[in-house]
């Protein structure tokens, strides 16, 4: 009998478990709506944002966000995981089957970034759609999959460390919510940042990971990947680094049933 | 798997230490033959789950050796997981339907697909879950997340069973239901390490219990060992008829053998007395009743249960 790796098995179970009807529609028809509404919506308010030399449409500029947030939204459904899998016994369960921590984290990494991965193709093809000018090289592309997969794996890190130092529900939800919405509204996902926006939120914004993201996948998208955009992704690569190592170690010092 | 004689668990001077307080475990050693249902019998905070958690990997010991099947515990614990099943004391289920809850579950262990699909079937029969199977786990009653537990882990091979009160919230049917099946596997040769609260299940199913206190095993052995070595007490019920009369207080002042008992209580016509060495008291009691006019009309003479084993010697 063939066997299946461990990590691939506990991939599977994560996504049976993930895949109900109301979670897909929260994952996949969000970021959809999302851009339906705030393209459509914005659009009037927001008449063209300049992006280095060029001036494009809202709706343009708006979709690379989403996908920038649909990575954060597929952190927090993979490193979640582990707290409500410490909260319903099943990890404790898990590590008396036959699977090491290590599958157990490799599961939760390939959950998140198999959403983001699913749900951005649904929002690259949409935005395609809608906006018809997403410039799709070999290298704009494998520039969009690896910022992806970077985000996935440092929301995933963030959500991951937030699953072993929160005990409550509560607190867990509270410091869920906060992080959705600081991140998501303080960041350049939604609207541009520049000289008119309050200083505070323009400097967070500059320090916003999500930012980055979106900064990247932008860049990426239009075909105007500068040096700036490098400079971005090597950023992001840092702080995945440092979140992914930070998370690892938190981990490792989780004793099941606790 | 091997195993250089027949135990499945081999336990010697375990010793498990939290920080700098009283050892949980506290230098035990005992071993579990191969098709053995072994019970591990103690109250709250005796160490019971510490053990547990050791022999199952989830924590290393502080010293001493623990082998199951023949594999360190420390050395090969993932080696140890491939063939053993556990049912936490805790209940644990995924955010699914019971059914789904099973398939998952048999994925997970490699369960090939037309396997799985036939021990869904009588799994979710034998306990009961078929007006449940498309309810989810989190909306069911506890004793029915219980069965779930237990049966979800009859879907996969293993050498080696932990049962942590595996029948918590189950309905007297269904717990014996779940003990007959652990038995019909054990005779098949699935070695079981069972705990319980319920003594009477412990009585019933298993083949050798020790109970342990404070981190120590205090008795070791078969039930009717465990019975004939610390249950010494017995329970003496006389019913009584006549047309004398008589007291507590006169029976404690005459009967000089009752000074040993544990209980005396007189209620109407019946005496019940709780002690040691009753075929004593019983002779002492039927001649005190003659001499007062009366006889005894009634007489039953119960053997000391394992509750009675388990209060004697964590009480001792």
């Amino acid at each position: 009998m063939i066997r299946t790796p461990a990590f691939i098995r506990l991939t599977v179970r994560n996504l049976f478990v993930n895949t109900d009807p109301g979670t897909l529609v929260f994952l996949l028809g969000l970021p959809a709506l999302y851009l339906l509404i705030l393209g459509t919506m914005f659009v009037s308010l927001i008449s063209g944002v300049s992006i280095g030399t060029s001036n494009i449409s809202y709706t343009l500029f708006v979709a690379p966000g989403i996908i920038a947030i649909q990575t954060f939204t597929a952190g927090n459904i993979g490193g979640g995981m582990l707290w409500s899998d410490r909260r319903w016994g099943m990890f404790e369960q898990l590590m008396t089957g036959p699977f090491r921590r290590t599958d157990y984290l490799l599961g939760i990494m390939f959950l998140g970034v198999i959403l983001s991965l699913g749900g951005s193709l649904i929002m690259i093809a949409l935005s395609y759609y809608v906006t018809g000018t997403f410039i799709m090289t070999i290298s704009n592309t494998g520039l969009v999959l690896l910022t992806i997969i970077l985000a996935t794996i440092l929301f995933s890190s963030i959500f991951l460390i937030l699953s072993v130092l929160v005990r409550t529900m509560q607190a867990y939800q509270t410091i869920t919510i906060f992080l959705f919405f600081v991140l998501d509204f303080a960041s350049t996902a939604f609207y541009p940042v520049d000289t008119r926006t309050p200083l505070p939120l323009r400097v967070f914004s500059d320090i916003n990971p999500l930012s980055f993201v979106s900064n990247v996948l932008r860049s990426a998208v239009l075909g105007d990947v500068t040096s700036g955009t490098i400079f971005y992704l090597e950023v992001i690569i840092t702080l995945t680094f440092i979140f992914f190592f930070i998370a690892v170690i938190l981990y490792r010092r989780i004793k099941p049933g606790t | 798997m091997s195993s250089d004689d027949d135990n499945t668990i081999s336990v010697d001077n375990l010793v498990k230490t939290y920080g700098s307080a009283k050892n949980a475990v506290d230098n035990i050693s005992f071993h579990v033959k191969r098709g053995e249902i072994y019970g591990f019998l103690g109250k709250n905070g005796a160490g019971k789950t510490t053990t547990i958690r050791i022999l199952t990997t989830l924590v290393p010991p502080t010293s001493g050796t623990v082998n199951i099947l023949g594999m360190d515990v420390v050395h090969k614990a993932t080696q140890i997981r491939k063939h053993i099943g556990v049912v936490a004391q805790h209940e644990s289920y995924d955010f699914a339907t019971i059914e789904r809850n099973m398939k998952i579950y048999g994925m997970l262990w490699q369960v090939p697909s037309e396997v799985l699909s036939t021990r869904i079937e009588e799994l979710i029969e034998l306990f009961d879950l078929e007006r449940v199977r498309k309810h989810r786990a989190f909306e069911v009653s506890g004793g029915e997340k219980k069965k779930l537990q237990v049966a979800r882990e009859f879907l996969h091979d293993m050498d080696l069973l932990f049962l942590d009160e595996p029948t918590v919230g189950m309905d007297p049917i269904m717990r014996r239901r779940v003990l007959d099946y652990v038995k019909e596997k054990s005779r098949e040769g699935l070695s079981v390490f069972f705990t319980t609260h319920i003594l009477e299940e412990a009585d019933y199913i298993c083949d050798r219990i020790s109970i342990i206190d404070q981190g120590k095993i205090l008795a070791e052995g078969t039930t009717q060992f465990l019975k004939d070595n610390f249950g010494q007490l017995k329970t003496l019920e006389v019913e009584v008829s006549g047309t004398g009369s008589f007291t507590e207080k006169g029976l404690r002042e005459n009967i000089m053998s009752l000074e040993n008992s544990r209980d005396l209580s007189v209620k109407e016509n019946k005496i019940t007395i709780v002690g040691k060495n009753m075929d004593r008291t019983l002779e002492d009691l039927i001649l005190y009743l003659n001499r007062m006019g009366l006889r005894a009309e009634r007489i039953n003479l119960r053997e000391s249960s394992l509750d009675d084993v388990f209060l004697e010697v964590v009480n001792k």
